[in-house]
């Protein structure tokens, strides 16, 4: 099942996966370069039609200069920030209540609150989009940071129960009877003895919500409008004027706001992998 | 709320005393909601609520910008909900379902003022059912910019009529050329070739009935509008594969010199400025007469403020408005710095640049049949867009005429009951 690794294999397949790889890589990733190289033309490349070329001019600073500094980038980079770390500590929060609740405790519809949870991750979200928003406009919460964490945190908190309560399971039990056996309170054997063991699948799991959240447009242009709440992944489109699109400055902003959740998987790889195949075996 | 009901009622009063309403005797708070949101216009807008603001020092001015194309969604509810005093919006057609609605006020008698007089270019764009809606405060001409180089090589000049326009363009075609680019993946980008091939064989008022829904398109003028469009289209005058781009995705083609010329809005200078074309190489020439028994007429798309009828401080609001158009600062917020596009006002100075100044000269002198504003706000949105599908249709297909026009009439019988 799991791919062998390639010093087993004939030298002459290895030759021919050397071969491939970075023609297999390149292909991959020629749509980020074209952005990557984009980001760093002038204006004028677009419009005498150098789309991939060597830049003209070295614009680096004109561009990023003036994504940073004449543009609402860094509000839209804030406003993602804002969304995005309140989810993530929300989902956390919550789900490793729920997940404690449901993994420890043997109450008769347990089950069923479980499935009520983990049914949600199967409701496509793009049919809630009506209600949501009619649901947000009526509590004033339309156009706002705080809507969109709500939301964010309604909504993914199904999943990460499933992915806590799992964990969970997979504890030794025995530890949680002898502390009970101890007399220790419920709410000291969360805080002491669970949630410590628990602490890679909470950073797996912080991990795998920021870049959900981070990267997430759908919700960002349902739910809000203009710099004073979106997140930078719907911001942007700021960068199209009313008769033109400054595809230049779109790419720098689309580096510039990747880079986040590029920066978190390179820190947090360990925890990343994790958290994609953790819950998957049980 | 009630101190605002009594500065109203204030000045009401000193109204009925006889005594004009002065500048200072503004007050209260002037709420404007603006969708100039890209830089300059931005500062255009801010920089016009600080110099109005200045003018009225009891005045307090609440500016709020929204981007653009949410603007176009957002209107709908706060011209309901939550009315401002002025609000940003486009001329004719555009402002047509608002006025229908009841929003937008009755501005008939702000453009009684003396001033207006010199904005008789776009009055007619301000007119629905006989009164005026709103005013502008900028516009920008439409015309053919092409390459004077390549019409110097060819010993080519600027054509004066239709059969000019299509000898030049075999002369064109004959170096190897194409005569025009387009970029038609924007379906707007056809919708310009239509309006003026329509105002050119048939006339502004013909162009403004069928916009408006009193002429059927299965009529002999529309064709034999598009009869003429096919003669470019036969002989080769556009890029291949114009579906395939957008409108900036084709100015690549007069940037290398394979297309002569386009047909577009002054705002298409700035970017083949930018893209090596200096003022030697690219040049601007009036859309040239076909019929020559119709008015020459022009497309000027025209944006605008109005008062919703919502608004909770009119006066100021008028007053705004008679600001907006005043000669000075229709100079100051149209000039190169700022908008770079054409004043409203016929007093007003025009920047010193060769496409402007050409234009200004052309809308205020040259466009006796009318000025239109851009088939999809003259036309209603869905008729607009089904008409403009059909019009890259014909230019990719052109036998398809009789199945694209008997289209277009059922669209119509639809979309104008």
């Amino acid at each position: 099942m799991f791919p062998r690794p390639i010093e087993h294999s004939p030298r002459s397949w290895q030759l021919t996966y050397q071969a491939m790889l970075p023609a297999a890589l390149i292909l991959w990733l020629l749509p980020l370069l074209a952005v990557a190289v984009f980001s760093v033309k002038p204006d004028a490349d677009f419009t005498t039609g150098n789309y991939w070329g060597v830049p003209s001019s070295f614009n680096f600073v004109e561009n990023y200069g003036k994504v940073f500094f004449a543009s609402d980038m860094p509000r839209y980079m804030l406003n993602s920030v804002l969304i995005t770390v309140p989810t993530m500590i929300g989902c956390v929060v919550l789900s490793s209540m729920t997940g404690f609740a449901l993994g420890v405790y043997k109450f008769r519809a347990n089950l069923w609150v479980f499935f009520m949870f983990v049914a949600g991750n199967f409701v496509p979200f793009q049919i809630l989009m009506v209600p949501v928003r009619d649901l947000t406009l009526d509590m004033g919460l339309y156009n706002t940071k705080t809507g969109l964490v709500l939301f964010h945190v309604a909504f993914q908190t199904g999943f990460c129960t499933l992915f806590m309560r799992n964990f969970i399971r997979a504890l030794p039990f025995e530890l949680i009877e002898a502390a009970r056996v101890e007399g220790v309170a419920e709410w000291r054997i969360f805080w002491f003895v669970v949630l410590p063991l628990m602490k890679p699948a909470l950073a797996a799991m912080a991990v795998l919500i920021f870049t959900f959240i981070w990267n997430d447009f759908f919700w960002a242009v349902v739910l809000t409008q203009g710099a004073e709440s979106q997140p930078v992944t719907a911001g942007i489109t700021s960068f199209n004027a009313q008769y033109r699109a400054a595809y230049h400055l779109m790419s720098a902003g689309s580096i510039v706001a990747a880079l986040p959740p590029v920066a978190m998987f390179f820190l947090m790889q360990k925890h990343f992998i994790a958290g994609l195949t953790l819950g998957a075996v049980k | 709320m009630k101190v605002f009901k009594g500065t109203i009622a204030a000045l009401m009063l000193s109204c009925g005393f006889g005594v004009s309403v002065q500048a200072e005797s503004l007050s209260g708070t002037l709420k404007i909601f603006s969708d100039m949101a890209n830089p300059a216009p931005r500062a255009v807008m801010e920089g016009m609520a600080e110099r109005f603001g200045a003018l009225h020092p009891d005045l307090e001015i609440e500016l709020t910008v929204i981007d653009r194309e949410a603007y176009k969604t957002q209107i709908r509810n706060f011209l309901t909900a939550n009315a401002p005093d002025v609000a940003n919006w486009y001329a004719a057609n555009r402002m047509k379902p608002y006025v229908d609605a009841g929003l937008f006020e009755d501005v008939s008698e702000v453009w009684a003022d003396p001033i207006f007089a010199d904005l008789a270019s776009t009055k007619g764009a301000m007119t629905l059912d006989g009164k005026q809606w709103g005013v502008p405060y900028t516009y920008y001409q439409w015309g053919v910019y092409y390459r004077a180089d390549i019409y110097k090589e060819l010993g080519l000049t600027e054509p004066a009529n239709f059969e000019e326009m299509k000898s030049n363009c075999a002369a064109i075609i004959e170096s190897g050329r194409k005569c025009f680019t387009l970029g038609s993946k924007n379906y707007w980008t056809t919708g310009g070739w239509f309006d003026y091939l329509n105002m050119r064989t048939n006339g502004h008022d013909y162009h403004a009935k069928l916009t408006a829904g009193e002429i059927a398109w299965t009529d002999e003028g529309v064709r034999q509008t598009f009869a003429n469009w096919r003669e470019l289209i036969d002989m080769g005058a556009f890029i291949d594969n114009h579906t395939a781009y957008s409108w900036q995705e084709s100015l690549p083609f007069i940037v290398s010199g394979d297309a002569a010329a386009i047909l577009k809005g002054n705002f298409a200078v700035a970017p083949l400025r930018d893209a090596g074309l200096d003022d030697s190489k690219l040049d601007f020439y009036q859309f040239p007469a076909i019929n020559p028994d119709v008015e020459l007429a022009e497309d000027a798309p025209t944006d605008t403020f109005h008062i919703p009828s919502g608004a909770q401080n009119k006066e100021a609001a008028k007053a705004f408005l008679k600001f907006v158009v005043e000669a000075d600062n229709q100079t100051l917020i149209n000039n190169g710095a700022n908008l770079g596009q054409l004043p409203v006002n016929a007093k007003s100075s025009v920047d010193d640049d060769k496409f402007l100044k050409e234009g200004f000269a052309m809308l205020s002198s040259n466009s006796p049949g009318g000025v239109a504003q851009f088939f999809d706000r003259d036309a209603p949105a869905q008729m607009a867009k089904a008409a403009m599908e059909g019009f890259q249709e014909f230019m990719v297909k052109p036998d398809n005429l009789d199945k694209i026009l008997a289209r277009l009439d059922r669209a119509a019988k639809r979309i104008y009951k």
